[in-house]
């Protein structure tokens, strides 16, 4: 077995591939992504990155197979499983409705019709204890309408069984000897928090997917095996982290939302290089912005991610998407307000500029009336701007607005980046953190071109462009550890909780994490385990994840000191209410070795040079035609330019303003300080 | 004059402001009412309390808080509002809501100018009103619960003690009330943070232009829908089932709407004079509910902004049941939950295709509480129950969802409740053949069914149970919702709007409504007919008899011919 590693990030257009050999030589690749057989786009890669699978140790995937089944609907056909008289939990939901004045409101189309739902007699209680004994006899009946129905799948979900999971696994040996070729997935195994819509929703989206993707695992080994890769297969998760392939077979809910968690991981990581813990990213692409946080050099988790309004109440990596990006659409209302995105022209025909037939003007075309992209210099390689087309677009809007084109463009990234910064806001302040107390990782198409806007509306001084940011989301796979997320819900009193209770409910996940770490390979040296606590006010419903280092004196103390800390700096206030403990967390990590990352040269001779200057419309609207424009190509390690540049590349655009100030970093990421002024 | 770009960038600084006052609120709330149901409002307003910027949250709130705002303005002036104050207001004439709902709101002060306000109302679960949970049968205003006649519950920053002590004394549930207001007091001092950082940058008179600004596009907005809309006037009725004290007599809510070119005006002034029990409303709350329909009529895809309700006029008549004056008690509030209907009604007369069939109708809630055995201590709980929508030209209504005057309400779940209350929930789900008959089928209403372990209070609050959710177009009715006591028992009862009190092992089975259908069911596609029997939404006997849809033997599929005969 070699050294190479590889990552293939399979998205709905394109599939990127990412090949690092042990000598450090760093190769980004892209080639059509395959939707018919999916399994292509994949080996396609590999040959266009010429990687050698016999010489590869490690494969790092993601796809968004799962997510485009639900998106589309073509997942499995599923029973729900639910207790006698609440087969209705899953499609009830908890009844709210988007958008507040809709009075004729539908509902997304569900992924079953309650024909498709069943109960099952047997009862649990809040505590545990049975209520009612599981009815086998009618359990065996429901597995017989859904061996006789046609159902593929069967998401099993009872009330309490977060409790007590002994009817769900009943239910399981019903199945599989009543209907041995359906996939049953329990809810306990997925999440052991009340709450029974939000359980069942996360049993059901698992079912209804698992069939699709065990067969495109299989179908992965088995080209993989007969390519000889003898390497570790792992696959990207939502939560953050990778699982191993046979891990995910069992739980593909883990896989939905892992599209952009490359880059967050890819963004802890480079914060510890960097010696940057805590970092707000955003990932702005053609269509859509994600944002997410690194908080003390790990990414940020939540429980209550979902997918189009269907809880999944696994742990995720906490990430908030936005309609934003270069292709969104520049419109005015019909009472005069002006509007950027959500809507966006896409790839296809894509912005005015593109020259592919677009009419709409786009953030795009306004980026490039401004001066941040240029004619000059093409994008993504080959596709050259084509500013007259931008201005064309433009036009029609800034005289109905009656101003200038340059000051409707100027205003149309001004507005875009206060889009961004609110986005980014919301989810700081969720957590009850400040933005000023954080730098900002900007990567995507288009994360370089609002970053600095952005980071000045929200009073942070430090902007950081990673290595190959058009890649980034894939650079970032490369670097993920393999990761189990345990946890134990258990409501108790602060007060009555003892050290021993505490650290033996704690031996027991660590000793769970372990068997499970060693059952992928990794031996216990390479085995991380951090433990937090979630805590509230006794009353209060949401809690405040608290992280216990192992080696604190009195974690009693110390879990009270930290929560009352943390409650005070989110919210303003503590209180004198009694302090409970809801769950024990346990995220356990296998550690991959990391890839030494390239280290960019300093300069050996010479001057940094521009490839030339470009005119620039300032936030007045002003014409400056002093910018100067430099190529990223050309910047070596210290490196310094005072703003106002553009800096170009392959893939994206990075600009900074009068009185900021880059320089360029040891891995030749571009570290912007907001009024650094000159050196 | 301020620039459109400027405009849009500080409707979206305040707009993120009111997202980040509603996060703040949710986590820190005590009650469940709050963070799992959503029952708030918050919002940042002009110096006069006009809204500009607001975060989802119960929808009939819709400018509940800028009433408050500026009966407050009138009773103390401007000038008595310090920057660092923090106001608190329950009075039901002056809040727009009960007791219960208090507004507390905050002046933004730049440069010791006043620019704004900041404001956040949530439902608390107790201050003194007679009856622990929530008030059914008061007679006069001073049985609902202690006033705060716009008092500081921060002078100048400086937290009043006596306030909050005031409350601690004059609460069943000191703690969770407190822990309320402290969440709505760190709501908008987030909001007051926020829009103060927007001044600083931008300039103080350019924010304040810019929510001129904005409350101008907002009527722009109004206008250019109302414009499209059929010209015309059209009246309708419907009634509550009584007002809580009298009990055998319905109140009448009558409407007369007028849409012209330049505005619409619902004149209520043939409704019902005040009547003995608080389901009075103050003119507050008819303000609130008549602005909720308008929104979703004009204006229903952007954010809420004072100036969308200018061309909105609504004629009301001092001591009626629409607008009550004091001492008249209006605690219930429950007129306002089904007035939007009746405005609906009207409309459905002058354009059938815009606007939906009566709903199933009702927030339809059970209130619960009294002392855990568990636990030995009072507990309380609550939750709304979804109804059916009403069917509408374009398709069918929705099934089992909440009433469109609280969208984001969420029901409380089984397990929570149960974990929470000495209860076992035996079951919830849809009902079936509840939905109004019609071309377009209205949604069914739900059932879930409560065995109490313990002696319990169950507050049913639900008041449309005796007028049936109507149909359009010849759309037949939804079945009304209704409580079951004791259900296939020699005890069974079937009620209304309640106040119960039941001895330890009672069930409690709360039916909500199905929606109104919308056109002549025998036009109805036999394969949606055919759908809705294979999910339980429609009986096999109902779609033979009212539909005239024979199923197969399978019953999954069309018998074709016999439907044919049966359709002749």
């Amino acid at each position: 077995m070699g050294k190479t590693r590889l990552a293939v990030d399979v998205g709905g257009t394109f599939t990127d591939v990412v090949r690092l050999d042990d000598d450090g030589a760093l190769l980004f690749e892209k080639v059509p992504t395959t939707p018919a057989e999916p399994t292509l786009g994949v080996i396609d890669s590999f040959v266009k990155a010429e990687a050698d699978l016999a010489d590869t140790s490690l494969f790092t995937h993601g796809t968004t197979l799962g997510l485009n089944a639900l998106l589309t609907r073509t997942g499995a056909r599923t029973a729900v499983i639910a207790t006698d008289g609440f087969r209705d939990v899953f499609l009830l939901g908890r009844t709210d409705r988007e958008g507040n004045y809709n009075i004729l409101y539908r509902k997304p189309a569900a992924l079953v019709e309650r024909r498709d739902t069943f109960g099952v007699r047997g009862r649990m209680l809040f505590d545990g204890t049975v209520h009612a004994e599981f009815d086998e006899g009618h359990a065996r009946q429901v597995a017989e309408a859904v061996r006789d129905g046609g159902y593929r799948s069967a998401a099993v979900a009872f009330l309490h069984s977060y409790a007590n999971p002994d009817h769900e696994r009943a239910m399981r040996e019903v199945l599989s000897e009543v209907a041995p070729g359906v996939e049953v997935s329990l809810s306990s195994d997925l999440s052991r928090e009340y709450r029974e819509y939000e359980r069942t929703s996360t049993t059901v989206l698992d079912a209804y997917i698992k069939p699709i993707m065990r067969t495109y695992l299989y179908d992965m080994e088995n080209r993989l095996a007969a390519e000889d890769f003898a390497g570790e297969f792992l696959m990207m998760r939502s939560g953050g982290g990778a699982m191993t392939a046979l891990a995910a077979r069992e739980q593909p809910v883990n896989l939905v939302l892992s599209g952009p968690a490359g880059g967050v991981i890819g963004a802890a990581n480079f914060s510890r290089l960097a010696g940057e813990p805590n970092l707000i990213t955003v990932d702005m692409g053609g269509t859509s912005l994600d944002a997410s946080l690194v908080i003390d050099g790990r990414p940020v988790l939540y429980q209550g991610a979902n997918f189009e309004g269907l809880p999944i109440n696994t742990t995720s990596l906490y990430i908030h998407t936005i309609g934003a990006g270069g292709g969104s659409i520049v419109w005015v209302d019909e009472a005069g307000g002006l509007q950027v995105g959500p809507q966006s022209a896409g790839a296809d025909p894509g912005p005015a500029s593109y020259g592919a037939g677009g009419e709409d003007p786009t953030f795009t075309d306004a980026a490039l009336v401004v001066g941040y992209l240029g004619p000059e210099t093409p994008l993504g390689g080959t596709l050259a701007l084509d500013e007259d087309l931008a201005r064309r677009a433009l036009r029609p809007l800034a005289e109905q607005m009656g101003m200038s084109v340059e000051n409707l463009a100027s205003g149309v990234v001004r507005i875009s980046a206060t889009k961004v910064a609110g986005a980014v806001r919301s989810i700081t302040i969720e957590l009850g953190r400040d933005p000023k107390d954080f730098a900002l990782l900007a990567f995507g198409g288009a994360g370089g071109i609002v970053a600095v806007d952005v980071a000045q509306q929200l009073g942070m001084r430090k902007v950081i462009i990673p290595p190959g940011q058009g890649a980034f989301s894939a650079f970032g796979m490369l670097l993920t550890d393999v990761q189990h997320d345990l946890a134990q819900t258990s409501v108790t009193g602060l007060s009555e909780l003892d050290v021993e209770r505490l650290e033996s409910v704690y031996a027991e996940m660590a000793d769970e994490a372990g068997r499970l770490l060693e059952a992928e390979g990794f031996e216990p040296s390479r085995h991380q385990l951090t433990r937090a606590v979630d805590l509230r006010y006794t009353g209060q419903e949401h809690t405040v994840s608290v992280h216990l280092p192992d080696d604190v004196e009195d974690p009693l103390g110390f879990l009270a000191e930290k929560f009352a800390e943390m409650h005070k700096q989110h919210y303003g206030h503590i209180l004198t209410d009694p302090v409970q403990v809801t769950t024990f967390r346990l995220s356990a990590t296998g550690v991959v070795d990391k890839p030494r990352l390239p280290v960019r040269e300093a300069r050996a001779d010479g001057g940094l040079r521009p490839l030339g200057v470009r005119t620039v419309i300032t936030e007045a609207g002003e014409a400056r035609g002093e910018t100067s424009v430099y190529a990223r190509d050309d910047l070596f390690a210290g490196d310094f330019i005072a703003g106002p540049a553009v800096i170009v590349e392959h893939t994206a655009t990075t600009v900074i303003h009068e009185g900021d100030a880059l320089e360029v970093g040891e891995h030749g990421e571009l570290i912007i300080t907001l009024g650094g002024g000159e050196q | 004059m301020i620039d459109p770009i400027t405009i849009e960038i500080i409707r979206h600084g305040l707009l993120s402001a009111c997202e980040e006052m509603a996060r703040n609120l949710c986590r820190t709330s005590y009650n469940t009412v709050v963070y799992e149901i959503h029952d708030y409002g918050v919002g940042v307003h002009d110096h006069n309390g006009d809204i500009v910027a607001d975060a989802p949250g119960i929808a009939v709130f819709t400018r509940g808080n800028d009433y408050g705002i500026k009966r407050s303005i009138e009773f103390l002036g401007k000038e008595a509002m310090k920057p660092g104050d923090i106001f608190l207001n329950n009075y039901p004439y002056w809040s727009s809501a009960h007791t219960l709902d208090p507004l507390i709101f905050a002046p933004v002060h730049v440069d010791g100018e006043l620019v704004g306000f900041a404001s956040c109302r949530v439902h608390v679960l107790d201050l003194k009103q007679k009856d622990p949970g929530y008030v059914l049968d008061s007679t006069d205003m001073y049985q609902e619960g202690i006033f705060f006649p716009v008092v500081k519950l921060y002078r100048e920053g400086e937290i009043c003690d006596d306030i909050f002590n005031i409350v601690r004394f004059n609460s069943r549930l000191p703690n969770h009330t407190i822990g309320d207001l402290q969440a709505q007091v760190s709501a908008v001092v987030t909001g007051v943070r926020r829009a103060q950082e927007i001044a600083s940058k931008f300039g103080t008179d350019v924010l304040m232009e810019a929510m001129t600004a904005i409350n101008d596009h907002g009527e722009r907005l109004a206008l250019a829908a109302l414009q499209r809309m059929p010209k015309g006037t059209w009246s309708a009725v419907d009634y509550v089932d009584h007002d809580g004290v009298d009990l055998d007599k319905l109140v009448k809510m009558a409407v007369t709407i007028t849409i012209t070119d330049e505005e619409m005006v619902v004149d209520w002034t043939e409704s019902a004079d005040d009547v003995r029990g608080p389901i009075n409303l103050p003119r507050g709350m008819t303000e609130a509910f008549n602005c909720l329909i308008f929104k979703a009529l004009t204006t229903p895809d952007t954010g809420v902004t004072a100036g969308n309700f200018r061309p909105l006029r609504i004629i009301t008549k001092e001591g009626s049941v629409m607008h009550a004056v004091p001492p008249m008690p209006t605690f219930t509030l429950w007129t306002g939950l089904l007035g939007g209907e009746v405005m609906l009604r009207a409309l459905a007369k002058g354009m059938p295709d815009r606007v939906p069939a009566c709903s199933g109708g009702d927030v339809c809630s059970v209130m619960a509480l009294g002392h855990n055995p568990r636990t030995g201590g009072p507990w309380l709980e609550a939750t709304n129950d979804a109804v059916g929508f009403g069917a509408h030209a374009g398709g069918d209504g929705e099934d089992g969802i909440m009433h469109l005057t609280e969208p984001g309400c969420r029901n409380n779940p089984v397990e929570v409740l149960e974990v929470k209350g000495p209860m076992l929930i035996e079951s919830y789900g849809y009902r079936t053949d509840t939905g109004g008959l019609g071309r377009y089928r209205g949604g069914v209403g739900v059932s879930r069914v409560y065995r109490f372990n313990a002696p319990t209070t169950a507050i049913s609050i639900l008041y449309k149970t005796k007028s049936a959710p109507w149909g359009i177009n010849g759309g037949g009715k939804g079945d009304p919702n209704h409580i079951v006591l004791n259900p296939g028992t020699e005890e069974e009862e079937r009620k209304g709007g309640s106040y119960n009190i039941l001895p330890e092992d009672t069930v409690l089975a709360n039916n909500t409504g199905g929606g109104g259908g919308w056109g002549n069911p025998r036009e109805r596609d036999p394969e949606l007919v055919a759908r809705d029997v294979r999910n339980g939404f429609v009986s096999p006997e109902s779609a033979e008899r009212d539909y005239g849809v024979a199923l197969a033997p399978d019953a999954l599929t069309v018998d074709e011919a016999a439907t044919a005969s049966l359709r002749a």
